[in-house]
């Protein structure tokens, strides 16, 4: 067994720090509403993702075994 | 062969001399039935490592002293040479060494008396060096992610600081990964295997935390984590490392080179991980600025549409009003023009029967039958005969 794969992207992290750019830009006021109606759609779409992972996540434990590394 | 057996009386004469050889097996003998393995107490002095591994020293007091070797089979047990000067207990079998007709005491245990002992010893030792090379700036500490995905833990695999570690991660942070590298913790072979787990971290892809430690014990037990090695291993490591050995009251060397230290296995898989519930109260809070955001952001929307409309219907009325000033002016002129008007004054048009307007004398053969268009009709006329 190999070191298992990075997971998938975007990161938790990289969501949230999206999220709240989007909040940012929009309690701004610069955009136009176009714009700003599209951001929103954006921010709502990923606060969904967001949640439904964090809800539906179970701890996965795996263990790295001996052979994969030199002792 | 005791003490007893040796004939004083034979030895009295120079014809009966013994050879060095056999006084120094037969002063070895006395000593060694004489006084059997016990402690002695006094400061060490003269230290030497040989390349064999093998200890020489001497313990003095006052008025005496006693020369000793501790071997390297015995000595490898303890975590660091005694220093000249320090006041230890030895626990030996005195003997005499035949090739140098030396007293000596073959140490079998060596106990510092100071504090902390030769513990301590080793433990300033290495955080000395650890020291010298920076690894206990506080400046190293990297900041501990905000939201771990991928976890390694370095312990042992039976233990329970793992279960600990796995139930609060399942509690606080299920969306994490745990990656648990066994090693041992304690023992022959504990230092190179943690050594090597931090080297197989390394290649792990998208780590974001590695958590190293161990449950209680003794001194000793927890010897490994006070290796440099170990200690220089965890400064190596490519993610942050937080360290969680024994209890609260024990600081090693893998917590103070760590970047974080953690009082318990628990409190490390805490310190890894945020707590669900709050992230989700924060998810809410960041939805209702959302909503929030975009309704203040329609609301301005529908301000200007309002405002331009205002502006919109001031600007037409005031057109209206030019085009009305512009249309009465217009339909004065009209009105004056108006061909009406002219017969009203008591002109008169002519047309023949096919509508021409005739304007000239020589339009008006005799006898030519025409129509003449006054203010309120027509008459019907003819041009009077020759």
């Amino acid at each position: 067994m190999s070191p298992p794969p990075p997971p998938a992207s975007p990161t938790f992290a990289e969501q949230l720090e999206r999220l709240e750019e989007i909040v940012r830009r929009l309690e701004s006021q610069e955009l136009d509403l176009d714009e700003s109606l599209k951001l929103f759609e954006e921010g709502i779409e990923r606060l969904r993702a967001v949640r439904e992972r964090l809800t539906a996540a179970e701890a996965k434990v795996k263990q790295i075994l001996g052979e994969d590394f030199d002792r | 062969m005791g003490a007893g057996s040796v004939d004083l009386f034979a030895a009295a004469s120079a014809e009966g001399a013994w050879t060095v050889g056999e006084v120094t097996r037969r002063a070895r003998a006395v000593v060694e039935a004489g006084l059997p393995p016990l402690w002695v107490r006094g400061e060490v002095s003269g230290f030497k490592r040989w390349q064999s591994g093998h200890w020489y020293f001497a313990l003095r007091d006052r008025t005496a002293q006693l020369r000793c070797v501790m071997f390297a089979r015995e000595n490898r047990r303890l975590p660091a040479a005694p220093a000249d000067g320090m006041q230890v207990f030895a626990f030996g079998r005195p003997t005499v060494w035949e090739e140098k007709g030396e007293l000596r005491l073959t140490v079998l245990e060596l106990l510092s008396t100071e504090a902390g002992g030769l513990w301590q010893v080793a433990f300033e030792k290495a955080k000395a060096a650890l020291a010298k090379d920076g690894l206990l700036d506080p400046a190293r500490k990297r900041p501990l992610p905000g939201y771990a995905q991928r976890i390694a833990v370095i312990t042992s695999p039976d233990a329970a600081a793992l279960t600990d570690i796995v139930a609060v991660v399942e509690r606080r942070w299920p969306v994490a990964e745990l990656l648990v590298v066994p090693t041992r913790v304690q023992g022959d072979g504990a230092e190179a295997e943690i050594c090597a787990a931090f080297r197989a971290i390394g290649r792990i892809a998208g780590l974001d935390v590695v958590i190293v430690g161990r449950g209680g014990g003794s001194k000793e037990d927890l010897w490994t984590f006070n290796s440099e090695r170990v200690a220089r291993a965890v400064a190596a490591a490519p993610v942050p490392v937080i360290s969680a050995v024994g209890h609260e009251t024990d600081v090693t060397l893998c917590d103070l080179v760590a970047d974080y230290r953690a009082a318990t296995p628990s409190a490390a898989a805490a310190a890894a991980t945020p707590d669900r519930a709050e992230v989700l109260d924060h998810l809410a809070q960041v939805g209702a600025r959302l909503g929030r955001a975009v309704a203040g952001r329609v609301d301005l929307a529908g301000q200007r549409v309002e405002r331009s409309l205002d502006r919109l219907a001031g600007t037409m009325t005031l057109r209206v009003e030019r085009h009305r000033h512009r249309l009465a002016a217009l339909s004065g002129r009209l009105d004056a023009l108006s061909p009406l008007k002219i017969l009203e004054r008591g002109y008169a048009l002519a047309r023949d029967a096919e509508d021409r307007l005739l304007t000239r004398v020589a339009q008006f053969p005799p006898g030519l039958a025409f129509r003449l268009r006054v203010s309120d009709g027509e008459v019907r006329a003819r041009v009077a005969g020759p």
